[in-house]
């Protein structure tokens, strides 16, 4: 007998849940790009607050529930901690423009290359692999740190580490596609890229890693179409770069937010990019650095081979100056610019030193 | 046929670009942001709404403090790339828009403003960018010497 027919039909329903909801008679439109999160900013159900008491998991806008439990251990509940004004749109675009590395990477382009071209490529891919993880694992924990009332901050770090997850396959399947394979661990994920996870502020960590680390990053996809060999190699470095421009986006207009409604956390940001700036080139997180495991691999693709070495150092060179303009004009466009006028910033000397070693 | 550079160029590409769903996904999608093209001396500003190329016009210099950031090579330079992708029905490994911006000492995206957030939109949106210029495989083109 089904628990229905058990009921009878004199049983009373409660219906008491019907009482309970959020404003009402909402009718949120599709706007030209469908019904997105900005659309349905309506009423009550768009404003986000200040600070959140929100610990119990409550969906913003819904009745809350007498007697929950605090499911959530919130630490970041001030909305300057993590917000950013374009939330909204950066997690639709994240939607939108996702792609597969099994099917929208023309995988059957590749051909035999050379041993040291496949070697270095290899390398390349061994430790994208690897300081993708980290690039993944550090939103995630931040996600679920962070109040469901800034659920589109939320939501668009849950969409980072999508994209996070996606590159970590693709040069996987990179390093296994053309008779090579995974290479040494580099190590990148200690240092400068390990100490992103350790950080204990959103801020810090944001700093770190969407305006440092995936900046740099940044432009080693960009400069992987210039030290692809085949279609597929370009398609791969080229659909990665739009992810991590987005990621990079998140961390400009979160530091903007900052900048302009956090006078007095100014001088803790600016402590923060110290510290990026001092590990930009050292070590081995980033492959345009100094460190041979990854800045050799990456000189031979540039110049086509180690016969090219020298060839491809140059555009290494150039790379670096490319990356560390790109920061600069990042930062000025988040807000922080004045570090590089009033002689704060050491990014230009550490630069040259660079260069000269 | 259409001529290299002119709106009506830009148009018949936009045509074939808009009314074909590939370029919608893949990393393809919604792209909204302002271009500029400079050919030369030559201005023409796209806009991208959603996932369209909503409009092409002719410009002047200054309209190019507006746009998010412009694409400037010399005339010779971008009848090298079109006439790449029209062999290939798209741009071969030496002729993407990165590959053309990083491989020369002049950068092909640029601005007036020095914006990083804007001109990092060339990045974020560069496989639209690059179905773009690669639906122009599918229309001849005559080029003005």
């Amino acid at each position: 007998m089904s628990e229905a027919e058990k009921l009878g039909p004199d049983y009373e329903l409660d219906l008491g849940w019907m009482d309970q909801t959020g404003p009402w008679d909402t009718r949120a439109e599709e706007s030209r790009n469908g019904l997105t999160l900005a659309d349905i900013q309506v009423g009550e159900y768009g404003r986000v607050p200040d600070e959140s008491d929100n610990q119990t998991g409550r969906p913003r806008g819904a009745a809350p529930r007498s007697g929950s439990y605090r499911i959530g251990n919130y630490a970041v509940r001030t909305k300057s901690e993590i917000w950013l004004d374009n939330a909204s749109f950066l997690y639709e675009e994240a939607l939108q423009r996702q792609w597969s590395s099994a099917t929208d990477v023309p995988w059957h382009t590749i051909e035999p290359l050379p041993d040291d071209i496949e070697q270095a490529q290899c390398q390349m891919a061994t430790f994208l692999t690897e300081v993708e993880f980290v690039a993944g694992d550090v939103p995630a924990r931040w996600v679920s740190q962070t109040t469901p009332d800034f659920f589109e901050a939320r939501q668009l770090l849950t969409a980072q580490v999508m994209d996070e997850s996606r590159h970590m396959d693709v040069f996987r399947k990179r390093a296994m596609a053309n008779g090579g394979g995974l290479m040494a661990a580099t190590g990148a994920t200690s240092g400068f890229v390990g100490s992103i996870d350790l950080s204990r502020d959103f801020t810090e960590m944001s700093a770190r890693l969407h305006i440092s680390g995936e900046g740099a990053v940044l432009t080693i996809f960009r400069m992987g179409e210039l030290m692809a060999y085949n279609d597929a190699e370009k398609a791969m470095y080229r659909l990665c770069a739009q992810d991590e421009a987005r990621h990079v986006a998140y961390g400009v207009m979160h530091m903007r937010y900052m900048a302009e409604t956090a006078p007095e956390r100014h001088e803790e940001i600016n402590c923060y990019l110290d510290e990026a700036e001092a590990g930009i080139l050292s070590g081995s997180a980033n492959p345009a650095g100094q460190a041979p495991i990854v800045s050799e691999p990456l000189a031979i693709l540039l110049g086509g081979g180690i016969a090219k070495f020298d060839e491809g150092f140059k555009k290494l060179v150039a790379l670096r100056r490319r990356q560390i303009q790109e920061y600069k004009k990042r930062v000025v466009s988040a807000g922080f610019g004045a570090r590089f006028e009033n002689g704060r910033s050491r990014i230009n000397e550490i630069l040259e030193q660079a260069a000269a070693a | 046929m259409a001529a290299f550079p002119s709106v009506e160029w830009f148009d018949d590409v936009r045509n074939i670009f808009n009314n074909e769903d590939s370029f919608r996904g893949g990393g393809g999608g919604q792209c909204n942001c302002v271009a500029g093209i400079k050919v030369g001396n030559e201005i023409f500003v796209l806009t991208f709404e959603g996932f369209e190329c909503a409009g092409a016009r002719q410009a002047s210099l200054g309209d190019l403090d507006e746009v998010d950031f412009y694409l400037d090579m010399e005339i010779l330079e971008w009848q090298a790339m079109i006439e790449n992708i029209r062999q290939n029905g798209h741009a071969g490994l030496g002729y993407t828009l990165n590959t053309l911006d990083l491989d020369r000492d002049e950068r092909l995206a640029t601005s007036v403003h020095g914006d990083q957030y804007r001109e990092d939109l060339f990045f974020r949106y560069n496989q639209t960018l690059q179905y773009f210029f690669d639906a122009s495989s599918r229309i001849a083109t005559e080029f003005a010497r």
